[in-house]
């Protein structure tokens, strides 16, 4: 049986996550050995054409052209993954969508003639999605059980539950309730393995909203905690205020 | 048979030690030469069950722990066994060195005379067996409960009647030691300990008499079922399905939960791999999900009734005792500060 062939986009993203692929590092040749990274532009002089079986997207959708690839990934590959919380919906670059457009370009570039930015959106937005891989970055742990799982044709062990679940199973000390912080982890998605908690900072939500996640309550605890309603804004926007949840969370105060 | 506990019956009226305070470390020096000890430790401003290196380190003066002392013998991630494609399964060799859970409260003892039923009667679990046989528990007497505990109400606590090898209660100036088991006999008499003075026995009592005047929280077991059976359908569920984040911390840290999930850990020839079990949770949402996709409890109130029912209703048939000791974990780490006992006092109209 031939190896299964990899692709790896790049849309509107900081590309830790396709560096992520990279800092497999260690195993990186045992994984060459399961599949073929065939198109791989961070890594590869040469890149092979499709179709590939799984590809992997990075990156929100932010212009006219990347719609255009997206869809065209979309059609060379049998499995398309969304990778990483910009790809999932919208991730760090949604953090302008609540500003008007023009006002956010002009932050950042001098000439505004050649720049047609548009809301940033996860890749679902455009295209069907058969997989997210969430995370900022996504965890190399899930990435790899991800494509173990797939090319067994089993269904993957992807966390939907709170972040507090691994952060009790790890037994950290709770910064919210031991700490008085503000802490994400209630509502945002486990599979980090409750990386920030762990090491003493409170959890961002990078992940995005956890299954059942009821951020009008936590958004009402952060009132009680003294916070302004901009800043609770702030906190469910910074990585997933697209989601239907976490936008809820930004409005219920 | 049931590993909770045929040295238990064995053993009539406690025997009574005197351990003085300045002998405390060089006891735990002896138990460590024989036993992993394992006791309450400072973590940050909390205490976690972890092995003791050093006599010092132990606090006995801790309150309650993050996660209880059950993590010791129903581990939060445990390999079970590893696999390979020809079928060869390799079976994870338990740990032979016994261990001492030293310094455990009676609400956290009697939680795993819980799960010994649980456990070990009607589908035996190996693993946890095989641990429990090497487990022995120096019990302690709560002298200040903390400021959720509860034990008082349900009987779980501060002091403790049966399941322990050992049980101390510090009198201030050492340790009055009752011995529970013949292999707590064992062990007290390595140690060339005086036998306590009758007036130890009333020292005791004291200090009992002092911790049960601390308790903040009470949860009125009367007619429990039937409350809880009347009032299925009562507004203050409504308001827990808008309270509670679904985060499942309080199942997390309860010592009498017991469920768990398995997962496969594949290796990357895709021919290997093993197979572990973690703990999983009732409040969370995948929890009830069956093929097809359809959910028995879906909403958060179905969730929330389930684990207080449970505790509360549904464990009396099966183990013949309430789910719940009064530890508070779960009052503590809920971020929403949701309460069982004010739950049921709301439930009586209090
Ligand atoms: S520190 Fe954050 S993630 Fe961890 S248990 Fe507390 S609230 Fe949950
Ligand atoms: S703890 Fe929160 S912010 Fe940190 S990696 Fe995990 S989901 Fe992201
Ligand atoms: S800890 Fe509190 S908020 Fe979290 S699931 Fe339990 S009751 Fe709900
Ligand atoms: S229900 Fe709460 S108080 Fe009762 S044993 Fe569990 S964690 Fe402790």
């Amino acid at each position: 049986m031939s190896k299964p062939r990899v692709a790896v986009y790049k849309m509107s993203s900081c590309a830790g996550c396709q560096l992520e692929i990279l800092n497999l590092e260690p195993i990186l040749l045992d994984l060459l050995g399961t599949v073929e990274l065939s198109y791989f532009v961070m890594a590869r002089r040469e890149n092979e054409p499709g179709p590939y079986d799984i590809g992997l997207v990075e990156g929100a959708i932010t212009c006219g052209e990347e719609i255009e690839r997206l869809k065209k990934a979309r059609q060379e590959c049998h499995l398309l993954v969304a990778l990483g919380s910009c790809a999932c919906y919208g991730g760090l670059p949604s953090i302008k969508n609540w500003q008007p457009q023009r006002v956010v370009e002009s932050r950042v570039y001098d000439n505004l003639a050649a720049i047609h930015s548009t809301t940033a959106y996860g890749i679902d937005y455009y295209v069907p999605v058969d997989a997210y891989l969430k995370g900022c970055p996504v965890s190399r742990e899930e990435l790899l059980d991800f494509i173990k799982s797939t090319l067994l044709g089993v269904r993957p062990y992807l966390r939907p539950h709170s972040v507090c679940v691994e952060c009790k199973l790890h037994e950290n000390v709770c910064l919210f309730v031991t700490d008085g912080a503000i802490c994400l982890g209630p509502v945002t998605t486990a599979g980090c393995g409750a990386l920030c908690p762990s090491r003493g900072k409170p959890c961002d939500g990078c992940r995005g909203p956890a299954n059942d996640a009821n951020t009008v309550s936590l958004a009402q605890t952060m009132v009680s905690y003294g916070l302004h309603h901009s800043d609770i804004a702030r906190y469910f926007r910074k990585f997933a205020g697209m989601t239907p949840e976490f936008s809820k969370g930004a409005e219920a105060v | 048979m049931s590993v909770a506990y045929a040295r238990q019956a064995e053993w009539g009226i406690p025997q009574l030690y005197l351990l003085p305070a300045a002998k405390l470390n060089p006891f735990l020096e002896e138990l460590k030469e024989y036993y992993t000890v394992i006791g309450p430790v400072a973590r940050g401003k909390e205490f976690v069950f972890a092995p003791v290196a050093k006599p010092e380190e132990l606090a006995l003066s801790y309150q309650t722990t993050l996660l209880p002392p059950k993590k010791v013998l129903h581990l939060p991630f445990e390999v079970l066994f590893s696999f390979h494609e020809d079928q060869q399964i390799v079976e994870t060799a338990p740990e032979q060195r016994p261990q001492v859970i030293f310094g455990i409260h009676p609400c956290d003892v009697r939680a795993i005379l819980i799960l010994d039923k649980a456990y070990t009667a009607e589908y035996p679990d190996p693993y946890y067996i095989a641990k429990r046989r090497h487990t022995l528990l120096v019990a302690l007497n709560c002298a200040e409960p903390g400021e959720n505990c509860f034990c008082q109400s349900l009987g779980t606590g501060p002091d403790l009647k049966e399941g322990y090898d050992l049980l101390l209660t510090d009198l201030g100036h050492g340790y009055l030691i009752e011995v529970g088991s013949p292999w707590g006999r064992e062990l007290v008499q390595t140690m060339d300990l005086a036998p306590a003075p009758r007036v130890a026995m009333v020292e005791k009592q004291k200090v009992l008499e002092n911790a049960r005047r601390k308790f903040h929280k009470k949860l009125n077991t009367q007619g429990l079922p039937e409350l809880l059976e009347e009032n299925f359908r009562h507004p203050i569920w409504e308001e827990l399905m808008h309270d509670c984040l679904a985060c499942g911390s309080c199942t997390m840290v309860c010592p009498t939960c017991f469920c768990y999930n398995v997962v496969d850990k594949i290796d990357l020839n895709l021919k290997s791999g093993k197979r572990q079990r973690e703990w999983d949770s009732c409040m969370l949402l995948e929890y009830a999900q069956v093929a097809l996709g359809h959910n028995f409890r879906k909403d958060r109130d179905a969730r929330v009734k389930q684990r207080i029912y449970h505790k509360l209703v549904y464990y009396e048939p099966q183990f013949s005792t309430l789910g719940c000791v009064g530890c508070g974990r779960c009052i503590k780490t809920c971020v929403k500060k949701i309460d069982i006992t004010d739950v049921i006092s709301r439930l009586r109209g209090e």
